[in-house]
């Protein structure tokens, strides 16, 4: 009974049994280390965390600056010696920088935690906490370009919409406005009124990231490259009689016009609706839901931003043909934000390849230097070479000869769609939209989506209000 | 000055306990090292400790200015001198690394009890000195006791009735039942239990050998489990159903029952999951913390928003704000860690307890006698599983279960049950009495 067990090789149990806690306590390293890398700042920026107070204590926000060095948002002592936030240019960065008082909002609460770090040298940080003095926060430098936002901000002011515009290679947000507006400067002060039930506005939504419109015309591109895909050539011909009726639906091509015969360019320049319901109807509806898909519709956009709203479209096997055929040219239940759009063209300009669109460039230290750099990252190719070019022969057709050419756009090579989206059963109330990219003679390019709310057609408004902020970009 | 002195020694604490981490992972082949090698090694981890408690005492002194921190720092600075001379006296420690690891554990409590609730700091510290008196007592008490498997339905009868009675008498604590209160005292049984458990199920694997040992410790385990899921305190539960499964896989080998168990425990994991609302919403808490942040989500987010803003380095002791997380002093002290001294310390802490682990598991490995070695097992099994569950719940790696970290949380019944454990393991080859023969040393 008590004989002695010395012999380790009937013991190895106790090492197996060893192993699979050590692989447990490996994995909890390995997952809290992740949750570090990955998922902690979800938690850092959460509103109910009360550990920032601690932070601005020692240290004063650091200041956000355009990528041209204007600075936009910075710390100041009131006239009582107390901190406040000021925003030199008032609305024009509203929505793209956020808001401090009241709870935070934009790159102000992504970056809140940055900019109360410092990285001044330890000697200039042990000098201030000897004497009591604050140490100067980091800084945050955004991708806008001061004077494009401008352009973007003035143009649109009297409507309600979204401006937003991307450099294709790197996926930098050169301009971001939405209307209406707000004033950071005075949110605290505003607060009640903004947020009263009886305002309608929504002045705290940003359209351009959060906005879902009805894409019009401008959905046309997404339906030339699912017939494109479909049929795999470009082969296209159709007569135009001014309408086309499905099911007891008829829908009508702009002021009724009658395009006559049409390949694709002509149909795609002259955004003919008959055709391109001709084309929705015939189309196989998985081979649309696919292509619609894999242009990133129902999902998460692929940026780096906070907070970005999915776009929708809805299509199925027991869809009628008349809702079909509203889909194909934007109408029916698609919803999509003016970002989203602007990342499709984006991708176009850019032979395909998506650049995650951010706002972020870097953190600089008050002395100047770097702490941390956004490394543009790439989605990946979402179009190929072929859809590339027939798309930038049609997108080009709507400038040089369809719809967009009476719009004066420079010496700029201008590929784009404008877009009349009917919102309500009234058809005289539509949104003009205008998306599309330039090109300078050097190559450089920007990529914009207009949308402006009850404005009318998307020729009139937003494709003149894109020449401008185009100018503004390649005018520096 | 203050701030000065905390930033500089963020950097100081943490290179200290990176050596000791390194080192430690050393030691865990201390039964393979050169007994010099060894031996220097434990006294560079001693000094690390030392270092460890007087840089943290002082930055607490200079933020708190409270002179009581400096007379509990030379307090226990004695405390570690006495303790590391008394275990050298009375018996030659299975192993010196296990020694080091549970100092610095004690260290690692007194300093953030201190930071965070000076009078409860005061009542551990009581607590620790009771408790390495009371386990020497104990060792010498089971020193002399002959046979002591044979007592094994005494344990059994003697756990269950505990627990029975917590069930019946304890006072509901976030939805569990776990202690007695009598007076200012409150017991909590069930950490005495854990070790009784120990000794019930190491008698019948000893005394049968065979297919009944196996049997009865199972009824008895069942019985256990069944009370502690009846008083809701299913962390515990878990770590006694664990304990069975793994102790009767070393004693029986079979991989079949280990499969067949591991099963069973799935099962009924599923059952209570489906049949417990209080489980149910644990998990809602534990997937989606921020969605339910006002009510059942909120200690767990308070928990990860400490480790996240704290950072790879720690905001500095006394910078952060870990007093915002419930129950901080008990079973989150994990967060407060992670947030003052920084992830890398938090992950060092990891990283000690594993290798405290191994260095358990290695003296069961090397324990002369099977009843020790069983025992010594055990115990390696309720203190890496209680570990798990507790730092796994505060970083929400699982669900939290609401158990305390060994040594560091406070609570003294939790400190006298565990420094027992391991006061048996350090002394477990001396403990079998085997009447007509000469007592056997270790093979050192």
């Amino acid at each position: 009974m008590y004989k002695r067990t010395t012999k380790n090789s009937v013991r190895k149990e106790i090492y197996i049994t060893a192993a699979v806690f050590v692989f447990i306590f490996v994995g909890m390293i390995v997952y809290l280390i992740s949750f570090m890398r990955n998922d902690s700042k979800e938690f850092i920026y959460n509103s109910y965390n009360s550990r920032f107070s601690v932070f601005a204590d020692d240290v004063t926000r650091g200041g956000i600056y355009t990528a041209d060095g204007i600075e936009i948002a910075k710390t100041e002592k009131n006239n009582d010696g107390k901190e406040v936030r000021v925003y030199p240019d008032d609305r024009l960065f509203s929505h793209a920088v956020g808001y401090v008082d009241k709870g935070m909002s934009g790159l102000e609460a992504q970056y809140s935690f940055e900019l109360l770090k410092t990285h001044i040298t330890l000697d200039e940080q042990i000098n201030n906490s000897l004497t009591g003095s604050k140490s100067p926060g980091d800084s945050l430098y955004t991708t806008f370009d001061y004077n494009t936002q401008k352009a973007a901000y003035e143009g649109l002011k009297m409507f309600k919409g979204a401006a937003i515009a991307i450099e294709p290679d790197t996926g930098k947000i050169v301009s971001m406005v939405s209307m209406p507006d707000y004033n950071p400067n005075t949110i605290a002060e505003k607060w009640d009124e903004i947020n009263d039930e009886s305002n309608n506005n929504s002045v705290l939504l940003n359209r351009a990231t959060n906005g879902a419109y009805p894409p019009g015309s401008t959905f046309k591109i997404i339906t030339t490259l699912a017939y494109l895909r479909a049929t795999g050539s470009d082969d296209f011909s159709y007569n135009c009689k001014g309408n086309y009726k499905v099911d007891d639906y008829t829908i009508h091509c702009s002021s009724n016009e009658v395009h006559g015969k049409e390949d694709l360019t002509k149909a795609f320049s002259n955004s003919c609706n008959s055709a391109y319901a001709s084309i929705g109807v015939d189309l196989d509806r998985e081979q649309f839901i696919e292509t619609a898909n894999n242009l990133l519709f129902n999902q998460t956009l692929p940026t780096l931003l906070k907070s970005t709203r999915k776009s929708t479209f809805k299509l199925d096997e027991n869809t009628k043909d008349s809702i079909v055929a509203q889909t194909a040219i934007g109408q029916g239940e698609t919803l999509v934000s003016p970002l989203h759009m602007c990342m499709i063209v984006s991708a176009i300009a850019n032979n395909g390849n998506l650049m995650k669109p951010y706002m972020a460039d870097k953190i600089v230290s008050a002395n100047g230097e770097i702490v941390s750099q956004t490394e543009p990252e790439s989605y990946g190719v979402i179009l190929s070479e072929n859809e590339v070019n027939l798309l930038n022969s049609y997108m080009e057709a709507v400038v040089t000869d369809g719809t967009a050419e009476k719009v004066n756009f420079g010496d700029l090579t201008v590929y784009g769609k404008t877009g009349t989206a009917e919102y309500t059963t009234n058809k005289k109330l539509t949104h003009s939209w205008f998306v599309g990219y330039a090109e300078d003679e050097y190559g450089k390019q920007l990529a914009v989506a207009v949308i402006m709310e009850s404005a009318g057609y998307g020729s009139k408004y937003a494709a003149p209000l894109a020449a401008d902020i185009f100018n503004a970009y390649f005018d520096k | 000055m203050v701030n000065v002195l905390t930033t500089f020694s963020r950097i100081t604490i943490l290179s200290y306990i990176i050596i000791f981490t390194v080192i430690d992972l050393v030691q865990i082949f201390e039964y393979k090292l050169n007994e010099t090698v060894a031996s220097i090694l434990a006294t560079i981890q001693a000094v690390m400790i030392v270092l460890f408690l007087c840089n943290s005492s002082i930055v607490l002194y200079y933020a708190k200015e409270d002179p009581k921190i400096l007379a509990l720092m030379l307090f226990q600075l004695m405390f570690l001198a006495a303790f590391g001379i008394i275990i050298n006296n009375i018996t030659l420690p299975a192993s010196k690394g296990v020694i080091n690891n549970i100092l610095l554990m004690l260290c690692f409590s007194f300093v953030f009890l201190e930071r965070l609730n000076m009078a409860r700091a005061i009542r551990q510290f009581i607590f620790v000195v009771v408790a390495t008196f009371a386990s020497i007592l104990g060792v010498y008490i089971l020193r002399k006791i002959t046979k002591i498997n044979q007592y094994m339905m005494l344990f059994a009868l003697l756990g269950i009735i505990s627990l029975l009675l917590v069930s019946v008498l304890g006072k509901v604590e976030y939805g569990a039942k776990l202690s007695i209160t009598m007076g200012s005292i409150s017991i909590q049984p069930s950490e005495f239990v854990k070790l009784s458990y120990l000794f019930f199920i190491a008698g019948c694997i000893v005394t049968w050998k065979d297919f009944r040992g196996f049997l009865i410790a199972g009824l008895g385990a069942a019985l256990h489990v069944i009370v502690l899921v009846f008083s809701k305190d299913l962390g515990t539960a878990s770590i006694f159903l664990a304990t069975y499964v793994f102790l009767i896989f070393i004693a029986y080998k079979n991989y079949i029952v280990l499969t067949l168990e591991l099963l069973l425990a799935t099962l009924g994991g599923l059952f209570a999951y489906n049949y417990f609302p209080h489980i149910r919403t644990r998990f809602i808490a534990w997937s989606d913390p921020l969605s339910v942040i006002d009510d059942k989500g909120y200690q767990i987010s308070q928990s990860l928003f400490a480790i996240g803003t704290g950072g790879w380095f720690g905001s500095g002791l006394t910078k952060g704000m870990p007093n915002k997380i419930p129950v901080v002093i008990k079973d989150f002290i994990f967060a407060a860690i992670a947030e003052e001294m920084g992830t890398i310390v938090a992950i060092c802490v990891i990283v000690i307890y594993m290798c405290t682990a191994i260095m358990l598991f290695n003296v069961a490995f090397n324990c002369t006698y099977s009843f020790y070695m069983l025992v010594v097992s055990g115990f390696a099994i309720i203190f890496t599983v209680q570990t798990i569950l507790n730092i796994g719940g505060v970083i929400k790696f699982i669900p939290s279960t609401g158990v305390t970290l060994p040594f560091i949380s406070y609570g003294g019944s939790s400190l006298v049950s565990t420094m027992f454990g391991f006061m048996i393991a350090a002394c477990s080859n001396d403990l079998w009495r085997v009447p007509e023969r000469p007592r056997r040393r270790a093979r050192y």
